[in-house]
């Protein structure tokens, strides 16, 4: 009977794994039709702005032949089928074109790698910050609900979150780089100056997680399954720790992947403030410019950035959350 | 059966207030109640009077608001030479002696009591850690084993599943389970069945009053469903404002009512009534626990009220030795108040039913 059992529960396990694959080659699929359906809308929205704005200043001035010459240096003499289906034909081959304007005739990976490296970096090493700082920070305030250290924290959170941001960043670069000796520009070789971007990028998100974090775990507390596992004689420290700590972690799990992916996308005022070479603000100066196949490549990297953000947040809460289970309706027991 | 050598906890003119929003609430006012060993008690009241939170002073479990005001709860469990006054408790470590090891508890509603993300077996092994001091291998071993104790069938399996795989009434076993891996003394019931539906109830109520016979256990159940008071209750307690207005054994509060709101009460069953009759309804509503209450706490809704009833408070009068009632109809001085028709009918029929 009993190994009768454990056969049962294998076999049956082994069907759940292969409906995981099945679902995620599934997701897979949907988020590349997603992928397909921006780039295609952004490509044809694109081709709708006048040219003019890919001539330069002195349009007027210039020949017909001239124009011509320069569409066609472009690929624009084609029509849009054509147009897109060339794109899509260089993007399998990892080649996103090059630059028009920006840095004309640069390709776009060499434009975008090195910057999305610092941003990455930096960005990443912020919210390892931010989630050190302001999860302990919410459990902190969490556990001493309505108490000196919640009250602090809660007005510490709401200056960050009420005030400009822009006060703040600013207040730390004239003020903190005086008598610490800490530099007041990013110098890309010198760790030294990463410090005052880092913390700035990182003060949002400590408020953000820390508002979060004291959120969820009051919640918790205030839960039956709390209330039995403290008559079962779990000392309170235990409680919070195995129980509501754990639980609380379970919401904010989910936003993680999509928040470190989107840090390529930069920060336009602390990377304008310390002069940072990275993304920050690089898409609307793009947008700007009509600097067309850097807007498409830009699309194109953080759509996926942003699909692939929330499907790794999913499988994360699969991971986490046994209540959650991909294999999706029906199969609910 | 009631002899005082076998007292396991003794409550002692015990005064419970809250402050809620700047105002002090008197939620139990002055309740003296002695527990035996290896009974069950039952305690009856509606919404409001106080049940819960009465018991939740045994297991130090009141919300922050709240405090013992005086009064004294002394526990006979650990050593009936040397009992400790709960009511004195304060520390988070000086309960950890008393949770779960001497008194541990059901809840009313399984479908949040158990934690969503750890298995059956780890929440029942957690227990099993903290009071048995097993570990490991020995530990996943004497979970499967309460697991089949309290009736769950394949508990091998079940105990690597999430509480979400369970129905209502197998979860609230899992409640049961967890309660007894802390091989406690008393078990309070706070309402155990009230969220399953009648089928279930009837089935939990059974493995309660199996495990307290397998395990001696002494019994509390709280609860507004008299239905269950008198499948699982060797004594009854009656509630009202905070307060125990009537205790005696199951036949005694039963058929031999002594206080009004007890006459209410049971007048009020839907089972007791008389065919053709309306439902009888208690008039008004419970008194204000904000406020300072004078005399009877019951004598504004009881149409029988003596003037006595609105200046003092009665004192405890002996019907018999197990059966004692709040009430001045039991002063010698009283005038004959007959009870309401109801109660006399249930008398003839207990009565009839004795002859026969």
């Amino acid at each position: 009977m009993l190994r009768r059992v454990t056969l049962f529960s294998l076999s049956k396990r082994k069907k759940e794994d292969e409906k995981v694959a099945k679902y995620i080659v599934k997701r897979f699929g949907a988020a590349l039709l997603s992928l397909f359906i921006i780039i295609t809308l952004i490509f044809c929205l694109l081709r709708l702005m006048p040219i003019e704005g890919y001539l330069g200043a002195n349009v007027d001035k210039l020949s017909e032949e001239v124009i011509a010459a320069k569409l066609a240096a472009k690929g624009l003499d084609k029509p849009v089928p054509v147009q897109l289906f060339n794109f899509y034909r260089n993007l399998a081959r990892g080649d996103l074109g090059k630059s028009w304007i920006y840095r004309e005739n640069v390709d776009i990976v060499k434009i975008i790698k090195p910057k999305i490296k610092i941003s990455a970096k930096l960005g990443a090493m912020a919210m390892a910050l931010s989630l050190v700082v302001g999860i302990p920070l919410g459990a902190l305030m969490a556990r001493t609900k309505g108490k000196w250290p919640d009250k602090l924290g809660t007005g510490f959170i709401v200056f960050l979150q009420a005030a400009p941001s822009a006060v703040y960043f600013l207040f730390i670069q004239m003020y903190a780089t005086k008598g610490t000796g800490l530099p007041m520009l990013y110098n890309d070789s010198k760790p030294i100056s990463w410090i005052l971007p880092i913390i700035s990028l990182a003060l949002p998100s400590i408020a953000n997680y820390g508002m979060w974090m004291r959120r969820y775990m009051v919640d918790q507390m205030n839960q039956d399954y709390v209330k039995l596992a403290r008559a079962k004689g779990v000392s309170n420290k235990a409680v919070m720790m195995k129980h509501v700590f754990r639980n609380a972690f379970v919401p904010m799990v989910q936003t993680i992947p999509s928040s470190l992916l989107f840090t390529i996308m930069g920060s336009l005022y602390v990377e304008s403030i310390y002069s940072v070479p990275g993304m920050g603000g690089l898409l609307i100066d793009v947008i700007q410019r009509q600097d067309n196949t850097m807007v498409q490549a830009l699309v194109l990297i953080f759509a996926s950035v942003g699909i692939i953000g929330l499907f790794l947040g999913d499988i994360l809460m699969v991971l986490v959350d046994p209540r959650i289970s991909l294999t999706g309706k029906g199969e609910s027991r | 059966m009631l002899n005082n050598g076998d007292i396991i906890l003794s409550v002692k003119d015990l005064h419970v207030k809250f402050s809620l929003r700047g105002k002090v609430l008197n939620a139990i006012r002055g309740i003296s109640l002695d527990l035996h060993k290896g009974e069950s008690l039952a305690i009856v009241g509606e919404s409001g009077s106080g049940k819960s939170v009465f018991t939740k002073n045994f297991i130090g479990l009141l919300d922050k608001n709240g405090w013992v005001d005086s009064g004294e709860i002394w526990y006979y469990g650990m050593d009936p030479d040397h009992p400790v006054d709960l009511a004195k408790y304060k520390t988070e470590e000086q309960w950890q002696t008393i949770r779960g090891k001497e008194v541990a508890m059901v809840m009313q509603d399984p479908m949040t009591s158990l934690n969503p993300l750890k298995t059956i077996g780890w929440q029942i092994e957690e227990a099993l850690k903290l009071h048995q001091g097993l570990k490991g291998e020995a530990a996943s071993k004497k979970a499967v084993e309460i697991l089949q104790d309290v009736g769950i069938p394949e508990a091998e399996r079940r105990a690597k599943q999430y509480p979400h795989e369970f129905s209502g009434g197998m979860r609230q076993r899992v409640v049961i389970a967890i309660a007894m891996a802390c091989n406690p003394q008393i078990l309070i019931c706070d309402e155990p069945t009230t969220a399953l539906d009648v089928t279930i109830q009837a089935q939990i109520l059974q493995l309660i009053r199996n495990l307290k016979e397998k395990y001696g256990l002494t019994t509390i159940y709280i609860t507004h469903d008299l239905g269950v008071v008198a499948n699982v209750a060797d004594r009854i307690a009656v509630m009202y404002a905070g307060d125990i207005v009537e205790v005696g054994t199951c036949e005694e509060v039963f058929y031999d009512p002594r206080h009004p709101y007890t006459w209410a009460l049971l007048s009020s069953l839907p089972q007791l009534g008389i065919k053709g009759n309306d439902l009888y309804a208690i008039k008004g509503t419970p008194p204000n626990l904000f406020n300072v209450i004078r005399g009877d706490a019951f004598a504004p809704r009881n149409p029988r009220a003596l003037k006595i009833d609105f200046e003092h408070r009665p004192p405890y009068f002996d019907v018999s030795p197990t059966h004692k009632a709040r009430t001045w109809l039991l002063d010698p001085r009283a005038p004959k108040v007959d009870p309401p028709e109801i109660i006399r009918h249930i008398r003839n029929i207990h009565v009839g039913g004795v002859e026969e």
